[in-house]
């Protein structure tokens, strides 16, 4: 069937809203889900931890990796749940569980668009593409005892199609004549992802836990990583997740979008999300369109209304700033991964970042746009996310880290890992934090609408900001911090509005610890402007205190020092011109802590002076993904010529200690005129 | 729309299932002698009956000939077993079949307990649950859907950050203080604190992530109307007055059909499968020998 009457069918046919059915052909009645139907509403608004960035086994890399749990198994864990890990044993039991410290209040699960019909195709027997080389490729290397090399080949066989380049983007054969078994295939899976999102999402007053359908837009051409996460407000979805062999461009994803969803009259409403920009090679920024030219008002446009926020931190590393570039500060180098794009990633080969890949470069790219175009394209809010390839949202505790495969160690083959269980580099991710008035769709979608969010590296610290023109220098000691804040300016993710008369915006930032975690140091005030051409950048010190002595004890773990609960301040602007462009976002440090890989060098007592070699094994396990150069002198058929200690606890390539910490959506100032 | 997800299980699935489910008592089953361990437990042995019964049924169906990751895994031992044949695939299945060795493979034997087993659970459309049959459910086990109870209490907070040195004595202060305010909300008392309200309302699984456990089970304990205090957490010092709560409760079947739908279809495999296993273990006889 040619593909465009497919999904003129598939259009025609299908309801655009994903409901359950029941055997007496009855639909879920239409509850109202307006705001304020929830207990704790709260006008002032209150924060809600979530994870928007989250891929099951209907993911195609997560299920060659061995992930077996589902998006209900994802879904179990936000709540508390365990759920098991790989590797499987040949009896297909688990060798590791996972379990989340405390439950998450909203989720949305992220499986890469691109092959959800890929999967359901070579698993049905009925498709005809079942009998297709790729697909009997494919369950060959599912079988327990595949080859890692074999398994690589096809994984790169039918992965490999998200690295071409956008004008050779497309399915893999398997998909037959059109596209159409995937096609076909992908609209039911999805059809099961709204509604497994729809299972799980508290109607009821009580409002203990929301989610939302979403996918991964999973555009990589040369492997330079610009994907994007589709994020839908509530069950009104297009009807097919649209993914890079659909829509190669991304203002072709926005298009389909604003078209079939947001102009749809369904109630859908949509945006997208876009991260890793540190893996692009410094492409995800550039000023350069689909068709090559440089951006115009009608894409700019379009890219500030559909991307209000991005993802600056995840298991991939920080995406804010790079330490040594101009535009730099002290403490940019906090979870920078070496590499350049999502291969070298994955293959472990050094390769620097491109600088041009992060935000800091891009808030200022984005002012100079804006005053040519008329809006600023990369005006983005804040927010972050673990993007677990294990069905495991928001696990992001450093003393409890499993891995997160994806890029990383995928931990498919037996024996579980003894060593590090994923790419030293690589971290357990973050989570975001939004201010909404109930923990519902309606209110937590429009406070990423309104980028009234912030990100963090995995502690649950809050943090809430205002930006305005007058308020009291003693509003810290104001009970109505929050009913002043929005009276009197404008909350983080805002646009701030010049004051004719008014000397310089002020900024409060009240911020308190992670309730099971360590104090905080110190707030920050980052701020950007433009000067005349020139991108200017000053971090400058709002509360707390930069020098409190704090640390950790590398040899236990245990913090050191004096820190704080709860800390506030209200920050004036002493370099402010009213003619410039600017913005201000807050960063909330905590006291040092170990980083995840001296946690475990830590747990397994790792006496570099006595040295055992566990670790080390991993040099020999090939499915561990390590190309490290001490491992070319390890020869793994004579343990007892292993090196005396384990390079990494004892030599660590990375920090062993980290201060995490909050990023807040920027408030943004545009001079009058 | 579990068309494609259960199109899995179709072939021979659905075949096995309602063929063991609707005729398994009544058509005379075959024999099997299962050999276990002399000092096998019953559960061992048990399992050890019904991963034969399984096996046998997934070969009567011809999976063990024709399943595609069977067929591609004795190729692969074949090849590794005549390293310079020349023979196609099709040759070599057939003398992997010819040499019985689809019967002894770890491999082929996990893969047709997989499916036997996900053919068990398949859910046909005639067993989806109507909507009186959620409206059961929903009763029978409401624990299973119950929200948690919230409390409501008045809050007073002291922060150790910013008070330091005083802050034992400025909780003495407000100890004395509290009271006299008798059922009013103390505004304007104490230090604010990121997301706290002078009344607050929540279960208490958020005040222990907002506040910790120790805040937790203080507020948990409190008695309605009476101000207690202080209790510590890693901010400083609090101050609690419960006002009141909403026990915890189960929603209509309207609000939550959705997850209760899941949660019948999720116990209906469960059924299917032990109802069909246990349809199979009726009709086999099973001839058991424990090894010396």
């Amino acid at each position: 069937m040619p593909r465009s009457l497919l999904l003129c069918l598939a259009l025609c046919s299908l309801p655009v809203a994903a409901v359950g059915c029941g055997s007496d052909g009855s639909t879920s009645p239409v509850i109202p889900d307006e705001l304020g139907r929830c207990a704790d509403f709260d006008e002032l608004r209150q924060v809600y931890w979530g994870d928007t960035h989250i891929h099951t086994n209907l993911s195609f890399d997560a299920n060659m990796q061995g992930t077996r749990t589902s998006p209900e198994d994802a879904y179990a864990f936000t709540q508390g749940e365990p759920i098991p890990l790989q590797p499987y044993d040949e009896e297909g039991n688990p060798t590791r569980m996972a379990q989340i410290d405390r439950p998450l209040d909203f989720v949305m699960l992220s499986d890469h668009a691109e092959f959800l019909g890929t999967l359901a195709v070579c698993n049905d027997p009925n498709s005809p593409g079942y009998d297709s080389r790729q697909c009997v490729d494919y369950r060959a290397a599912q079988e327990f005892d595949a080859d890692p090399g074999e398994v690589a080949v096809v994984f790169i066989d039918i992965n490999g199609h998200t690295a071409a380049g956008p004008e050779n983007a497309h399915y893999p054969a398997l998909c037959g004549p059109g596209d159409a078994f995937c096609l076909e295939a992908g609209t039911d899976v999805w059809a099961e992802v709204v509604n497994s999102a729809e299972a799980v999402y508290d109607r009821s007053d009580s409002c203990q836990f929301t989610s939302f359908p979403g996918y991964e837009w999973s555009a990589g051409p040369q492997t330079k990583n610009l994907h994007r996460n589709v994020m839908f407000k509530n069950e009104n979805v297009t009807v097919l997740p649209y993914n890079y062999f659909d829509e190669p461009y991304v203002e072709g994803l926005w298009a389909r979008l604003q078209e079939e969803c947001i102009d749809a009259g369904t109630g859908c409403d949509t945006l997208t999300i876009p991260h890793n920009s540190n893996l692009s090679e410094g492409i995800y920024f550039e000023n350069r369109m689909g068709n090559g030219e440089p951006f115009t008002a009608e894409y700019v446009a379009a890219r500030n209304a559909m991307e209000p926020v991005i993802e600056i931190y995840q298991h991939k590393g920080v995406s804010e700033c790079l330490p040594g570039e101009t535009i730099s500060d002290e403490l940019c180098g906090f979870e920078i991964i070496p590499f350049s794009n999502l291969a070298t990633t994955n293959l472990e080969v050094i390769s620097p970042p491109d600088p041009r890949g992060f935000l800091r470069a891009a808030y200022g790219d984005g002012m100079k746009l804006e005053e040519s175009l008329g809006t600023n394209p990369f005006q983005y809010g804040i927010t972050a996310a673990t993007d677990t390839h294990t069905s495991a949202p928001g696990f992001v505790a450093e003393d409890d880290f499993k891995g997160h495969g994806g890029a990383g160690q995928p931990n498919r083959y037996l024996p579980p890992p003894e060593g590090f269980p994923d790419i030293e580099y690589l971290s357990p991710g973050g989570l975001t934090a939004v201010w909404a008035e109930e923990n519902a769709r309606e209110a937590i979608f429009s406070a990423f609408r309104r980028k009234e969010t912030f990100g963090t590296s995995g502690p649950r610290m809050l943090v809430r900001m205002f930006g305005g023109w007058d308020y009291p220098s003693d509003l810290c000691s104001a009970e109505d911090l929050a009913s002043q804040g929005y009276a009197g300016g404008v909350p983080m993710g805002g646009n701030l509005s010049p004051q004719p008369g008014s000397s310089a915006p002020m900024f409060v930032v009240s911020a308190k610890q992670d309730a099971m975690g360590v104090p905080l140091q110190r707030i920050q005030i980052v701020k950007g402007w433009l000067e005349g051409d020139e991108y200017q950048v000053h971090v400058y010190e709002a509360a707390g205190d930069p020098n409190n002595g704090a640390s950790v004890d590398l040899a236990t773990c245990a913090p050191q020092g004096e820190g704080f609960g709860d800390l506030c301040g209200v920050w004036q602007d002493p370099d402010f011109d009213p003619t410039e462009r600017a913005y201000y976002y807050a960063r909330v440090m905590e006291n040092p802590t170990c980083r995840w890989t001296t946690h475990q060098c830590v747990e397994k007592s790792y006496d570099c002076e006595n040295p055992s070699r566990d670790i080390d094994m991993d040099c020999c396990d090939p499915s561990a993904g390590l190309n490290v150069a001490w491992c070319e002198s390890i020869d793994c058929t004579d343990p007892d010529r292993l090196p005396p200690a384990d390079a990494r606890c004892c030599v660590p390539r990375v920090e062993p200690a980290i201060q995490e910490r909050a990023w807040t959506s920027p408030i943004w100032y545009k001079p009058p005129g | 729309m579990l068309r494609t997800l259960l199109n899995f299980f179709l072939i021979g699935g659905l075949l096995f299932g309602a063929k063991v489910f609707v005729e398994g008592r009544r058509v005379e089953g075959p024999e099997i002698t299962v050999v276990v361990q002399a000092d096998a437990t019953q559960a061992e042995v048990e399992k050890t009956i019904q991963e034969a019964i399984l096996l046998n049924e997934a070969r009567r169906y011809g999976w063990d000939r024709h399943d595609p990751i069977v067929f591609t895994h004795l190729v692969r031992n074949m090849r590794f077993v005549e390293p310079n044949s020349t023979d196609s695939d099709l040759e070599l299945y057939e003398r992997a079949l010819e040499m019985n060795m689809q019967a002894h493979d770890p491999v082929v034997r996990s893969r047709l307990l997989y499916r036997a087993g996900e053919s068990l659970a398949y859910v046909p459309e005639d067993r989806m649950p109507s909507r009186d049959q959620l409206d059961a459910h929903l009763q029978a086990h409401g624990e299973r859907f119950e929200r948690e109870g919230r409390f409501r209490f008045h809050h007073v907070f002291l922060s150790r950050s910013k008070r330091s040195d005083a802050l034992p004595a400025d909780a003495i202060l407000m100890g004395e203080q509290l009271p006299a305010l008798g059922d009013a909300a103390p505004v304007g008392l104490g230090d604010p604190l990121p997301g706290l309200r002078s009344e607050q309302s929540a279960t208490l699984t958020q005040i222990k992530s907002d506040y910790g456990a120790e805040l937790a089970q203080f507020i948990d304990e409190a008695a309605i109307g009476e101000w207690r205090g202080p209790a510590e957490s890693v901010y400083g010092l609090h101050f609690v007055r419960v006002i009141g709560s909403d026990p915890a409760y189960v929603p209509a079947l309207d609000v939550i059909l959705a997850e209760v739908r899941a949660d019948r279809v999720r116990e209906i495999r469960d059924e299917l499968r032990k109802e069909r296993m246990d349809a199979l273990r009726g009709a086999y006889t099973v001839h058991i020998e424990r090894a010396p």
